[in-house]
């Protein structure tokens, strides 16, 4: 049993070692990265290009049909432009697949994970987007 | 109690499997690697070299640095320090901070070289070298005529406190720059983490080229209203960047209040746990 408990106390405070340094500089807690939810057709409204989050706004349809105004976070342009982002590389009127890490408060807001342009093109985050999905 | 330990062990290898200390590696396929690329800094510090020998008493040039340096531990601060930090509330992305980060007021000194650090750059002019921030484009001129800090700062009769203080310098042998700062507006934290300072800090850079291409930094304060005993903040290290050109990183104030409206605040996880 006490083993058990000391086994268990080890795995959690490796976990959270291991998990500090990746949300050491922006704060991710806010996000449910458990699980992604995945938008498709999605209709880009703005794309913020700025320091020190750039942030895809879109629009997509809920299960219901209901068209939600998502906000999705991402990292730095220093960030993104090392793994093939740049300020022109979505707008407004662009239909993409979006991959995103949800807020905890269940309103449409979320880290990306990833997105997927018209022409196949993956555009992955910088912090969440070396993760697998799916 | 045996599977127990296995799936733990297991559980532990997935976990670390995802370590962004390894460099974010995954396995996307069978057989691939998936890593994020490196940065320009973490590139020339596996590849770049030493370039020859270091200059002597020269620093000039633009230099790239980690994200965020190595931060030291702060010692037990004064009843003051106490009270003074509990009252700042860091992470400037989620909605309850007050890290005046979150509307990009000025970081002041030494928070230009304890946070954002993917930049410096030197700069020499008669008397005085000038020390430039990337981020932010924050430059400070630091007197190299011997003359020495104003006493005073901040006290009736003495000079104002300024964001960026009032620097002086030396070189302490060939390949080491040394710069002492004081009369810091005490509006400024130290580092991201919320540690203040009073206006009677002392600050200590100590910029050690080691070659032509590394420079290594040391910050050490002593400010005895606020902390029990000086200590090192942060050191850092930075590389020569090949073909000199810098990037430009600015705090724009719209960009931050339209995210804290668009993003922080709809994701603001207070809400949901019902805390303040």
């Amino acid at each position: 049993m006490k083993l058990k408990l000391v086994t268990l106390l080890a795995w959690v405070v490796c976990f959270l070692m291991v998990r500090a340094p990746l949300f050491a500089h922006h704060g991710n807690v806010a996000y449910d990265t458990s699980k992604t939810i995945v938008l498709k057709e999605a209709t880009v409204t703005k794309f913020v290009w700025a320091n020190p989050h750039s942030v895809v706004m879109f629009d997509a349809k809920d299960d219901k049909g209901n068209v939600q105004h998502w906000a999705g976070e991402a990292g730095s342009p220093s960030a993104l432009g090392l793994i093939g982002w740049s300020s022109k590389s979505i707008q407004p009127g662009d239909v993409i697949t979006v991959y995103i890490y949800p807020a905890k408060t269940g309103r449409p807001v979320g880290r990306l994970n990833r997105i997927v342009l018209a022409d196949g093109t993956v555009l992955k985050d910088s912090a969440l987007g070396y993760r697998e999905t799916e | 109690m045996r599977n127990f330990l296995v799936s733990s062990i297991v559980a532990l290898a997935v976990v670390l499997a995802f370590s962004p200390v390894a460099g974010a590696q995954v396995f996307s396929g069978p057989g691939q690697v998936d890593q994020r690329p490196d940065s320009l800094y973490q590139r020339l510090e596996k590849t770049g070299g030493t370039g020859g020998p270091a200059p002597t008493r020269d620093l000039t040039g633009f230099w790239t640095g980690p994200l965020e340096p190595k931060l030291g531990q702060a010692p037990p601060m004064t009843a003051l320090g106490q009270t003074r930090f509990k009252a700042n509330i860091p992470d400037p992305f989620s909605v309850h901070s007050n890290d005046p980060w979150g509307t990009c007021d000025p970081f002041g000194f030494p928070r230009s070289v304890t946070n954002e650090t993917r930049g410096i750059a030197f700069s020499p002019m008669p008397d005085r070298i000038v020390i430039m921030t990337q981020y932010q484009k924050i430059w400070r001129a630091v007197w190299m005529d011997g003359r020495p800090l104003p006493k005073n700062v901040g006290a009736k009769g003495g000079p104002e406190a300024k964001w960026y203080g009032y620097s002086v310098g030396h070189w302490d042998g060939d390949h080491t720059l040394v710069v002492e700062t004081n009369g810091v507006d005490d509006r400024s934290w130290l580092d991201r983490r919320g540690y203040p300072h009073s206006v009677d800090m002392h600050v200590e850079e100590r910029y050690t080229r080691l070659d032509h291409n590394t420079l290594e930094l040391t910050v050490t304060i002593d400010d005895p209203k606020i902390y029990t005993k000086p200590f090192v903040v942060a050191t850092n290290r930075f590389k020569w960047i090949p073909n000199q050109d810098d990037e430009e990183q600015l705090c724009v104030p719209s960009e931050m209040i339209s995210y804290f409206n668009t993003v922080a605040l709809p994701a603001n996880q207070d809400e949901v746990t019902g805390k303040k």
